[in-house]
C-alpha cells in the first residue's frame, strides 16, 4: 500500500510509513490547506464568484448597480408602474450577481436605469403638462397657502 | 496641495447636502398643509385612473408627522414607516457614498417588489 502522505510504497502489514512515519491505515491524511479567501482589496460588494455563464467576469472595482432604491423612490414619488419594472429589473441584477452571471446582470442593470429614466420622464412631462394646463389654479393655491396658513 | 486640503471632502459634501435638502424639505412640510396648499405636485396614477399608488398619502403622513400625530400618519399611508426605518438603515451607508449591503441582497429587490406591489393592490382592495 501507498503511504497517504509521501506515496512510499509499504508493505500491507506496515503500520506506519518506512519512508516519513506516518500512521498508514489509521485518519486519513490532512486536508490540504484552504486557499487564502481572495484579496480584501478586491470587493464588489457581494463577493465574487466564477461566472458560471457566459461573459467576462467583473473587474476589479466594477459596480454593477441593481437602482432598487431610486426604483422604490420612483414608485413612491412618481406613481407609475414603470418603478416596479425597475424592480424586477433590479431584483434580477441581485439575483444573477448571486449566481455569477456577471453579464446578466450587467444586462439587467441596464434595463432597469432605462426604464426609470423613462418613468422619470414620463412624470417630469405629465407634471409641467398639468401645470401649464392650471397655471393659474397653481398660483392662486400657492398665494392662498401663503396667506392662511 | 493648500487647496485640495481645503476642500471639504465628498463624505462631508453629500451629508451637508442631504442635510440641507432634508431641513427645507420638513419646513416646507410642517407649514404648509398638503391638504389646503395646491403647489405640491399631484399623483399622477390616481389622477388618471382615480385609484391610490403605493406612495399615495406620503405628503400629508409626513406633514402629519412632523406635526407629532403618529397615528394619523400611520393611518394615511402605513408604508411610510417602512421606508423610513429601510432609510434609517441604509443612511450610514449611503452617507459614505456606498450601496448598502441589505440592498445587494436578492431577498431584498423580491421581497420589496412584493410587498410595494401587494400593497399598491391590497389597499384598494381595502377601500
Amino acid at each position: 500500500m501507498n503511504c497517504p502522505n509521501c506515496g512510499t510504497s509499504n508493505l500491507d502489514t506496515a503500520s506506519i510509513c518506512a519512508n516519513c512515519g506516518r500512521p498508514l491505515s489509521a485518519a486519513p491524511p490532512p486536508p490540504p490547506p484552504i486557499p487564502p479567501p481572495q484579496s480584501a482589496s478586491y470587493t464588489p460588494t457581494p463577493p465574487p464568484r466564477a461566472p458560471m455563464g457566459g461573459g467576462a467576469p467583473m473587474t476589479p472595482g466594477e459596480k454593477i448597480p441593481n437602482y432598487l432604491i431610486q426604483s422604490i423612490i420612483v414608485t413612491l414619488c412618481c406613481c407609475l408602474p414603470l418603478g416596479i419594472v425597475g424592480l424586477i429589473f433590479g431584483s434580477q441584477v441581485n439575483s444573477k450577481l448571486a449566481q455569477g452571471d456577471v453579464a446578466g446582470a450587467r444586462e439587467a442593470s441596464k434595463k432597469a436605469k432605462q426604464f426609470l429614466l423613462i418613468g422619470v420622464g414620463i412624470w417630469a412631462v405629465l407634471f409641467v403638462i398639468g401645470l401649464l394646463m392650471n397655471g393659474a389654479v397653481f398660483l392662486e393655491a400657492l398665494r392662498d397657502s401663503a396667506a392662511n396658513r | 496641495m493648500v487647496l485640495s486640503s481645503l476642500k471639504p471632502s465628498a463624505t462631508a459634501l453629500r451629508i451637508g447636502s442631504a442635510a440641507i435638502l432634508v431641513v427645507i424639505g420638513a419646513w416646507v412640510l410642517y407649514t404648509y398643509p398638503p391638504v389646503t396648499s395646491g403647489f405640491y405636485p399631484q399623483c399622477v396614477f390616481k389622477t388618471a385612473t382615480g385609484l391610490d399608488c403605493p406612495g399615495c398619502g406620503t405628503t400629508r403622513a409626513l406633514h402629519a408627522l412632523l406635526h407629532g400625530h403618529v397615528f394619523e400618519a400611520f393611518t394615511l399611508n402605513p408604508f411610510l414607516f417602512a421606508i423610513l426605518i429601510g432609510f434609517a438603515c441604509a443612511a450610514p451607508s449611503l452617507m459614505r457614498g456606498e450601496t448598502p449591503r441589505f440592498v445587494m441582497k436578492p431577498w431584498f429587490g423580491w421581497g420589496s417588489l412584493v410587498v410595494v406591489t401587494g400593497w399598491w393592490i391590497g389597499r384598494n382592495l381595502m377601500t
